[in-house]
């Protein structure tokens, strides 16, 4: 659905993204993460055909964005950080306003929109009078306006209360299983991307530093959570006798391949120390996320 | 569509209190300008000029004579100011609230989404000039006879008109008055285009239309005064004149035309090559 060949973007001196190529297959719930600054939203606009690459090619829907932008953003939706309208309009009016930059849109699919949204009721409202959570729901609205297929939501849940992160989970669910749309989720929500992404691809500096499914960060390294008396002394025996390769935050070991955790726990017992839990340690994105970005500025 | 999306930008620039500013404040210097005329001795010159040319100053100290006195500092200076702020916001402040991202998300061509806000710009123009001419000619009215047109400006015009001459002068002039509402429109569009916030593209609109009026006056520019765009901007007062001289109006049409055509090209260049950021 969409994909980025090489694209390198420059402002003046600086490399916004570079030498960057990924792929959101059709159907995915996508996770674009990086720290701010790492160029994600720069890797937006350029797919929006907002932001225009220095190098490299950008296609959405099998379009090339640069060339051909209108055939490329026809079933395309959008919502960004801070959703921001006319306030001084209706969210009705905003609706057929924003909705005719794609086309022509009937009052029924308006409709049809704000009761999915959860809005009826409040349509004729000035904008000015809606809370965060139902700027949101309007923003959502006109993202789903043009019937899209790809839904690109860059930090929706900013600002957000938990019950509104919530249920801009529940809808980006609902979205993908109800109505087929392939989502790119950029966020700085870990944990809300760990519960709805697929896949995702993580930014640093702007250089991709990793792509793949999200059971990749699940499988890649195996670590088991150990509370010992004196946990550096007891890392130093196992890597003495080979049973581990690595350790880190003073509580996590990585255990060599073959070696089982009862082996450990025999070795640590008859160097007399008393071993007080030993249990794996389920990996999750955050911790995979800042090993990644650990790892990469080492 | 295209009506559809010239609603739009309508809605949106008609829906913003800001848009009033330019009809109240010229409503009220309007109303300011007829009063000091009617309570004042403000009309005693011009009785002077007609009596001294053997005209009947009671047919000519008229609503359309005073309604064209007042336009005379309200083109000038307020007229370029209030179509300078509408037109350094159109595209500037749509890019500073962050509208102009969401806009941008969807499968409109950068130069039509310009072309769409030019047109709503033009049609604000047009109907501010409207107004000043319809409010001017209605409100003097109420407190000075209708009747014929004079005009007097020393050492550049004197012109006595018939009422139905006058009332033609009067309309022409407005006509050619909001060619020059749109030229300065169009100016300010063109800095709204760059990546600049709304004031500064209203700044530079009304500097350059000020400094190139200010630079025109000084003498020794007397012969370069045809290079200046603010010399073509006042083929309105041309209209007062009889007769009509048409082939300078002609000439400064196209020069206008030539005018408005280049600040768009500049400015749907400019915004075509620019990155649209949060």
């Amino acid at each position: 659905m969409i994909e980025l060949k090489n694209v390198v973007k420059i402002f003046g001196r600086r490399t916004a993204v570079d030498d960057v190529t990924l792929t959101v297959p059709p159907g995915a719930i996508y996770g674009l993460l990086g720290h701010n600054g790492a160029g994600k939203s720069t890797a937006i606009g350029m797919m929006l055909g907002q932001v225009w690459p220095t190098h490299g090619e950008v296609r959405v829907g099998g379009h090339e964005v640069t060339s051909h932008r209108q055939q490329a953003l026809q079933r395309v939706g959008a919502i960004f950080e801070t959703p921001v309208f006319y306030d001084y309009l209706s969210g009705w009016r905003n609706l057929e306003i924003l909705s005719h930059y794609t086309g022509p849109t009937s009052p029924a699919r308006i409709r049809e929109v704000i009761e999915w949204v959860g809005l009826t009721g409040r349509e004729q409202s000035k904008v000015r009078t809606y809370s965060h959570g139902m700027r949101t729901r309007l923003a959502l609205a006109q993202a789903l306006l043009p019937n899209p297929n790809l839904l690109i939501l860059d930090e929706p849940g900013d600002g957000l209360d938990p019950e509104g992160i919530h249920e801009l989970r529940q809808t980006i669910l609902r979205l993908n299983r109800e109505l087929g749309l392939t989502i790119l989720l950029s966020s700085h929500l870990l944990n809300e991307v760990e519960q709805l992404c697929t896949g995702i691809a993580v930014l640093n500096q702007g250089r991709k530093v990793f792509e793949g499914p999200l059971t990749n960060i699940r499988t890649d390294r195996h670590w088991l959570r150990l509370r010992v008396g004196d946990f550096a002394v007891a890392t130093r025996e196992l890597r003495a006798r080979g049973l581990i390769t690595d350790d880190r935050d003073g509580r996590l070991v990585e255990l060599a391949s073959q070696v089982g955790a009862d082996q450990v726990v025999r070795c640590l017992v008859e160097q007399g120390m008393a071993v007080f839990e030993i249990a794996p340690e389920e990996p999750t994105l955050e911790t995979f996320y800042l090993t990644l970005m650990r790892d990469s500025r080492v | 569509m295209l009506f559809l999306q010239l609603r739009n930008e309508l809605w949106k620039l008609f829906g913003k209190p800001r848009t009033y500013i330019g009809f109240g404040a010229l409503l009220l210097a309007q109303v300011i300008i007829v009063l000091v005329f009617r309570y004042s001795h403000a009309s005693h010159d011009m009785v002077r000029q007609l009596q001294t040319n053997g005209y009947d100053s009671g047919q000519y100290i008229t609503s359309l004579t005073v309604a064209t006195v007042m336009l005379f500092p309200i083109a000038y200076v307020l007229l370029p100011l209030y179509v300078s702020l509408i037109g350094g916001d159109l595209v500037a402040k749509e890019a500073e609230d962050g509208t102009l991202r969401m806009i941008l998300s969807r499968p409109i061509s950068r130069f039509r989404l310009l072309f769409v806000k030019w047109l709503a710009g033009v049609v604000f123009s047009i109907l501010l000039v409207l107004m000043l001419g319809g409010i001017g000619v209605g409100f003097a009215s109420c407190y000075f006879p209708w009747g014929g047109l004079f005009v007097y400006i020393p050492g550049e015009m004197f012109s006595v008109l018939g009422t139905a001459d006058g009332i033609w002068h009067y309309i022409g002039a407005h006509v050619f008055l909001a060619v020059k509402s749109v030229t300065i429109l169009s100016l300010a569009f063109m800095f709204s285009c760059f990546n600049m916030k709304p004031a500064a593209a209203t700044i530079l609109a009304l500097s350059v239309t000020f400094v190139s009026f200010v630079l025109m006056q000084i003498p020794f520019f007397k012969e370069l005064q045809p290079w200046f765009f603010t010399y073509y901007l006042n083929i309105w007062q041309n209209l007062l004149l009889q007769p009509v001289p048409w082939w300078k109006v002609g000439q400064s049409l196209c020069v206008l035309a030539g005018f408005n055509l280049t600040f768009l090209i500049i400015g749907f260049t400019a915004f075509h090559v620019r990155d649209i950021k949060s």
